[in-house]
């Protein structure tokens, strides 16, 4: 199923987006710049501040980690020079979870917070979008899974996971638009050359050149890849504000 | 962070004088509530309320614990409520603001204190094991009527949740999951509401469900929480102006007919979703669930 994002539909925060995918339902809401507290406050750069809230409970060292990860990427994904001593305020909650990760069925490693990190910084850019903040480039993020057969697995859904017997490792790619790397995150055991082979699929599904002009993928209705899905939701929410032009 | 930015002079100055010659920003009448929608999610227990741009998301969990050493026979609920930047960019991470504060405890008292919710019900083996029912309020927008939204939230979340069936011998439970076993209801005595007056011109105006820029206006607020039997659970009252009993017992007249709106509202919407899920007709054959 591809993924589906609704921007904009928040009436107080500056910018905010519902990304949903495979059963994630993330609800992400930007405000910024706005003034920082003294103690935070840096004298070249813009402080973001990211603040992922779990759907039951209060947040643990796991949702702690999942910040400390978004934020250093998002760090070199906004143009935080361009706003010396403000705050970018970035609030993630996790409106609802697969199956299997809410009722706590299934394996440690699917329990594990990576399983949510790709959404989470995929929800965040798509904020960030809508609150027009300045960006050095856009972010794709993905999760690949390895099996214990050999087998690589991508970002893959609830009943993929119940199929699969046992997983060995999980590695969670970000990727800009110039397809550099921005964060590579894994846990379980592999050796290099599966983790090259699992970074070059995660790659191909974030930013996989199409080879088609943009307008011909219209055609096919579901973008290819996440960079193709970015790019629709961007251009939707360009023709949206400048309706007024285009109106008769 | 940043300071909620308070109303100026001049709004505050306009609101009012609009409210004296019975006019409210948005045009409804002094007694109406803004439009109120209520989605449930995929799962159980989610419940989604927009009370125009209020938005407040319940989700009800539960897990098996030890109950209480001094309450043996009784499950435990608890619920918590924790703004986010989301909601507004004043709310902090971790310092609970007086607005919180207040949410929570007439929740407690509205919900929890009331007997809302059939805690030994919840009881699995006396003194050893019980479910543990957590309701998390989740703030997703923020526009005035917190307690209202809040309460409608957490009291739809609670009758759409389905608990796991249990089957026990002797000091031994086991715990179905949803695959295994079709979930039960909870058992819930009554449904209590919240609704919320605003008091302005010390006491001689009051309004049913004020949004955030009539809240900032307001010179105190009246809670009443009743269910649609017209029992009231719980009176509150914050803020300088003084009201007098008669317009109370006014208030209690003009709330109840809002909680038998509301409760109504609540069951359709809870009879839609089951007819949703309901697909192929089987639900009646799945449940193990005895009349009572």
């Amino acid at each position: 199923m591809a993924p589906q994002a609704l921007l904009s539909h928040l009436h107080r925060a500056d910018g905010s987006a519902t990304y949903s995918e495979k059963g994630y339902t993330i609800i992400g809401s930007v405000n910024g710049p706005v003034e920082v507290q003294r103690r935070d406050e840096l004298p070249e750069e813009a402080a973001i501040d990211v603040n992922v809230r779990p759907a039951a409970g209060i947040g643990s060292p796991n949702e702690r980690h999942l910040e400390t990860l978004i934020q250093a990427t998002l760090r070199h994904v906004i143009l935080v020079q361009n706003f010396p001593r403000t705050l970018i305020q970035v609030t993630l909650q996790v409106r609802s979870l697969p199956e299997e990760q809410s009722t706590g069925n299934g394996s440690a490693i699917l329990k594990s917070s990576l399983m949510l990190l790709p959404h989470l910084l995929n929800t965040a850019l798509l904020a960030l979008l809508s609150a027009s903040i300045p960006l050095s480039t856009t972010l794709t993020s993905t999760v690949v899974m390895i099996l214990s057969s050999g087998k690589l697995l991508c970002s893959p859904s609830s009943a993929d996971l119940v199929r699969a017997q046992s997983i060995q490792s999980v590695h969670v790619f970000a990727f800009s638009a110039q397809k550099s790397l921005l964060l590579a995150e894994s846990q379980g055991e592999f050796d290099i050359d599966e983790w090259d082979e699992a970074c070059e699929l995660a790659e191909d599904i974030c930013c996989k050149e199409t080879g088609v002009a943009v307008d011909e993928m219209d055609v096919d209705g579901k973008p290819e890849n996440l960079e193709g899905f970015l790019r629709d939701v961007v251009r939707e929410k360009v023709e949206k504000e400048q309706m007024w032009k285009t109106a008769p | 962070m940043p300071r909620e930015a308070e109303i100026s002079l001049n709004e505050r100055e306009f609101i009012q004088q609009a409210l004296r010659d019975h006019i409210r920003l948005d045009g409804r009448p002094f007694d109406t509530f803004r439009a109120l929608e209520l989605t449930f999610g995929n799962e159980y227990g989610v419940a989604d309320v927009q009370l125009g741009n209020t938005r407040v998301v319940a989700r009800i969990s539960a897990e098996v614990t030890a109950p209480f050493p001094d309450r043996k026979f009784d499950g435990i609920f608890s619920i918590s409520t924790e703004f986010s930047p989301m909601a507004s960019p004043s709310f902090e991470v971790g310092r609970p603001s007086d607005a919180e504060v207040i949410l929570s405890r007439i929740l407690e008292k509205a919900i929890r204190r009331s007997g809302a919710l059939d805690t030994e019900s919840l009881c699995i083996i006396a003194g050893l094991k019980c479910f543990s029912l957590h309701a998390d309020l989740h703030v997703i927008d923020h526009d005035g009527g917190l307690i209202d939204a809040s309460c409608i939230a957490v009291i739809a979340a609670l009758q759409h949740f389905r608990r796991p069936d249990v089957a026990v011998e002797g000091e031994s439970a086991t715990i179905f999951s949803i695959r295994e076993r079709e979930p039960i209801p909870l058992s819930i005595l009554h449904h209590p509401i919240c609704v919320t007056f605003s008091l302005y011109e010390s006491g001689e105006i009051m309004l049913v469900d004020a949004n955030l820029a009539e809240e900032q206006v307001r010179e105190g607020e009246v809670v009443i929480t009743m269910n649609k039997h017209g029992e009231v659970c719980q009176v509150a009252k914050y803020g300088g102006a003084s009201v007098d009993a008669l317009v109370i017992l006014n208030c209690i007249n003009v709330a109840l007919e809002k909680v038998k709106g509301i409760t109504k509202f609540i069951q359709s919407k809870l009879e839609e979703d089951a007819k949703k899920r309901d697909a192929g007709g089987l639900m009646a054959e799945l449940s193990a669930e005895n009349a009572r």
